[in-house]
C-alpha cells in the first residue's frame, strides 16, 4: 500500500466501522427511549419520562402472561436441551459409532433449514395430531430448534477435555458412569451452562415457529409483540422491547462470561 | 529378526564376561517361560492389526512378579501399542493376556486393577491433589478416614504433603508426575503401567525422577512395565529390557546384555553408540577376517552362523577403541584415521575420525586434564582388542 493510501485507510477504516455499528445498533436501541415516553402513542424523543408504558405491560395479563409463558417455555427448552444434545454429544464425540456423522449432520439438520420452513411444516405436523396451541408443540419445537446449540457448545468443551482423563480413571476401576458424573461433567460445566442460556434465549426470542405454533392461550412474548404491532400498535411493545433486550444482553454477557472463565481453565 | 537368525553368542573364553561369575546373569536374557504363578503378565502370540496393517504381531512376553520390565523402541515400534493391549484400551486381534495368573484378554480395562501413569500426567484439574489421590479410593467404596489416612500416607512418602489442597495446574511438571505415581501407588496395584512418565519433564529432572520410580519399586515390591523410546532412561532404570522393532521383540535381556551382547545390528544401533564395520568374512590362518571398506580386521571367535564368504557387521563401541598418534604403534590392529572432531562432554571426551575410504567412527575415552590434545585434522591411529569386537549378522533390506 503506498503512504497516502495507508493514511486515508486509517481514517476511513474506523469511520466505516462506526457508521456500521450505529446502523446495527439504532433500531434496538431507539426503543430505549421511547418505552420511557408517557404512553398513548410512540414518541420519539418522548417529551416527558415516566414507567407508565412498564406499569402497563406489567399489569395487562396479555403481555404479563405472554412474558412468564416466554419464561416458563424457555427455561424448559434449556432443560430438555441439557437433556438430549449433552448425552449426545459426549457420545458422537466419544464412541465410535457408525454413522455418527450422519446422526451428527441429523441432529444439526435444524440449522440448515429456514425456519419458516421448519415452521410450516411443524404445524402441518401438529395439525392432524391436534397439539396446536398447547405448551408442548412449542416446547418440542425450541427444544429441537436448540439443541444443536447445545451440541455445539459442549462439543467445543469436550475438544479441550483431555480423553487420558477419561482413560486414566477407567484403568483406576471408575465405572463408566462414575466416569461421567466424576470426571466428565465436573469439566464441561462451563459450556453445558453457556449451551444451556443459549437453549434459553433461543426459545425466548423465537417468534417464527412460535407465531405457527401457538394460539391465543400459549402465546410467547415475541409472538404477542408482532401481532401488537400488527393489530394495535400500542407503545407498550417498546417497554416490552427493552425487557427483551436488556435481558438478552444479561445472558449473552453470562455466556460470554463462561466461555472466557473456560478458556482460563 | 527370527529364530534363525539365533545370537552369535560368543563362547570366547576371553570375554570379560565370563570371567566374573557375578556377572554371569547378564550374558542371557532371563528365560521368558517362566512358571505362570511367577508371571505377572504373560502374553502369547499377541497380534494387533489398525486396518490391516500390523501394530504388533505375534508377540509372546512373561513379566515376572516385583520385576521392572522396560519397553524400549523407536515411534511406531508396537511398544505403546502392546502397553495398551495389556491395559485394555485396545482388544488384540490375536493372542491371550494373562495378567496375574487369569486371563484378561477380554477383560473389561476397569477389572484389571492395573495403575498407570502417563505422560501427560492425567490429573483431573477440577479436583485438588487430595481428591486425586483420594479418587480411586472412593472407586473402591473405602470409608472417609482410611482414604484420608492412605492418602496423606503416600504424601509422605513422596514428600508432597504440603500440597494437599492445591489444584495440579498450581505445581510444576515433576510435582505433578509425583502426584501421579502417588495416586497410582495407593491402591497398591499389583502391576503398574507407566506410558514414558518422563517424557515432558527437563533432563536433570527426569533423572531425579528415574531414582524415586526405581526406589519406589524397590520399596514396594511392585510390578513396573515402563514403555520408553530413551535408551539411557530404559538402561538406567531396568531389570529387563524388551527391545521393539516394527510390531515385534527384537531382543530383550538385561542392560548389560543388551549393550555388550546385541545380537543384531538394530540392538547395537539402538542402545549406546556404536562402531559398525559391514563386510565380508573369509577364511585366515586360524579364524575368520572381515574385510570392509576400512580395512581388514581379525574378528573374536563366534559361533557357526559365521562362515567364510558370509556378509557380516563389526561391532566396536566408542570406548574401546583407542586413539593415538602414529608414534605409540604398538601390535594392535590399527586403521589409520583423521580426527575431524572433538566434543567435551565433561568427564568423557568423544573423537570424530573418518578413514581414508571415508568411513565415520567415533572412540570415546575419559577426560584426562593433563595429558595433550589432539588436533583437529591430526593423522592417527584407530585401535582396538580384537575380543572388544563383536560380529553381527548383516542386516536384510
Amino acid at each position: 500500500m503506498t503512504r497516502p493510501l495507508r493514511t486515508a485507510a486509517v481514517f476511513f477504516v474506523p469511520v466505516v466501522a462506526w457508521a456500521c455499528y450505529l446502523f446495527l445498533l439504532l433500531p434496538s436501541v431507539i426503543v430505549f427511549p421511547i418505552s420511557f415516553g408517557t404512553g398513548g402513542e410512540f414518541e420519539f424523543p418522548p417529551r416527558a419520562f415516566s414507567l407508565e408504558l412498564y406499569r402497563q405491560f406489567f399489569t395487562d395479563a396479555a403481555w404479563w402472561g405472554a412474558m412468564t409463558q416466554s419464561l416458563m417455555i424457555a427455561l424448559m427448552t434449556a432443560l430438555a436441551t441439557t437433556v438430549l444434545g449433552l448425552p449426545a454429544a459426549y457420545a458422537l464425540q466419544r464412541a465410535s459409532l457408525p454413522g455418527a456423522g450422519l446422526i451428527n449432520g441429523f441432529i444439526m439438520g435444524p440449522l440448515l433449514v429456514p425456519v419458516i420452513v421448519l415452521g410450516l411444516g411443524l404445524y402441518l405436523q401438529f395439525a392432524p395430531w391436534n397439539l396446536l396451541n398447547r405448551d408442548v408443540s412449542l416446547f418440542l419445537s425450541h427444544t429441537m430448534l436448540a439443541v444443536p446449540f447445545m451440541m455445539i457448545s459442549v462439543g467445543a468443551s469436550l475438544r479441550h477435555l483431555d480423553p487420558t482423563l477419561e482413560n486414566a480413571a477407567l484403568i483406576m476401576g471408575a465405572s463408566k458412569p462414575a466416569i461421567f458424573f466424576k470426571v466428565v461433567l465436573p469439566q464441561l460445566k462451563a459450556g453445558i451452562a453457556a449451551g444451556a442460556l443459549f437453549a434459553f434465549l433461543i426459545s425466548f426470542d423465537e417468534v417464527i415457529v412460535a407465531y405457527f405454533v401457538t394460539g391465543p392461550e400459549t402465546q410467547t412474548l415475541p409472538v404477542k409483540m408482532y401481532s401488537a404491532m400488527r393489530w394495535e400498535l400500542s407503545p407498550v411493545i417498546a417497554a416490552a422491547s427493552t425487557l427483551v433486550t436488556v435481558f438478552s444482553i444479561l445472558l449473552a454477557i453470562g455466556i460470554m462470561m463462561l466461555q472466557r472463565k473456560e478458556k482460563q481453565q | 529378526m527370527n529364530a534363525q537368525m539365533k545370537p552369535p553368542v560368543a563362547p570366547s573364553a576371553s570375554s570379560p564376561l565370563d570371567k566374573e561369575p557375578a556377572l554371569a546373569h547378564l550374558a542371557e536374557p532371563s528365560t521368558p517361560n517362566a512358571a505362570a504363578s511367577d508371571a505377572m503378565i504373560e502374553v502369547r502370540g499377541l497380534s494387533k492389526l489398525y486396518n490391516g496393517v500390523a501394530a504388533l504381531s505375534d508377540v509372546t512376553l512373561s513379566v515376572g512378579k516385583g520385576e521392572f520390565v522396560t519397553l524400549l523402541g523407536p515411534s511406531g515400534s508396537g511398544k505403546s501399542t502392546l502397553l495398551n493391549l495389556i491395559s485394555g484400551m485396545t482388544t488384540p486381534t490375536a493372542g491371550k493376556i494373562l495378567i496375574n495368573g487369569t486371563d484378561a484378554t477380554t477383560l473389561p480395562t476397569n477389572q484389571r486393577g492395573l495403575g498407570m501413569v502417563f505422560q501427560n500426567y492425567a490429573l483431573m484439574p477440577h479436583m485438588t491433589v487430595f481428591q486425586n489421590i483420594a479418587f480411586p479410593l472412593q472407586v473402591r467404596k473405602i470409608g472417609k478416614d482410611e482414604i484420608r489416612q492412605r492418602v496423606m500416607d503416600v504424601l509422605k512418602l513422596i514428600q508432597l504433603e504440603h500440597v494437599a489442597d492445591r489444584r495440579p495446574r498450581e505445581l510444576s511438571g515433576g510435582q505433578q508426575q509425583r502426584i501421579s505415581l502417588a495416586r497410582c501407588i495407593v491402591y497398591n496395584p499389583p502391576l503398574i503401567l507407566m506410558d514414558e512418565p518422563l517424557g515432558a519433564l527437563d533432563k536433570k529432572l527426569r533423572e531425579g525422577m528415574q531414582l524415586e520410580i526405581k526406589r519406589l519399586h524397590a520399596d514396594l515390591g511392585v510390578t513396573m512395565l515402563y514403555v520408553t523410546h530413551d535408551q539411557d532412561e530404559a538402561l538406567t532404570m531396568s531389570d529387563r529390557i524388551v527391545l521393539m522393532r516394527g510390531g515385534k521383540i527384537e531382543q530383550q535381556g538385561t542392560p548389560e546384555a543388551l549393550y555388550f551382547k546385541p545380537q543384531t545390528v538394530f540392538s547395537a544401533d539402538f542402545i549406546g553408540s556404536s562402531n559398525l564395520f559391514p563386510g565380508k568374512l573369509s577364511k585366515d590362518k586360524g579364524g575368520l577376517m572381515l574385510r570392509c571398506a576400512a580395512g581388514a580386521f581379525d574378528v573374536p571367535a563366534a559361533d557357526g552362523a559365521f562362515v567364510a564368504g558370509s556378509a557380516a557387521v563389526l561391532l566396536v563401541r566408542p570406548e574401546n577403541i583407542m586413539v593415538e598418534t602414529p608414534a605409540d604403534a604398538s601390535g594392535r590392529q590399527q586403521i589409520a584415521a583423521t580426527l575431524k572432531d572433538t566434543v567435551v562432554l565433561g568427564g568423557i571426551v568423544r573423537h570424530f575420525l573418518e578413514t581414508p575410504a571415508g568411513e565415520q567412527i567415533i572412540a570415546q575415552e575419559l577426560n584426562q586434564p593433563n595429558r595433550a590434545r589432539l588436533m583437529r585434522g591430526d593423522a592417527v591411529k584407530v585401535s582396538w582388542r580384537v575380543d572388544d569386537g563383536r560380529l553381527l549378522p548383516a542386516e536384510r533390506a
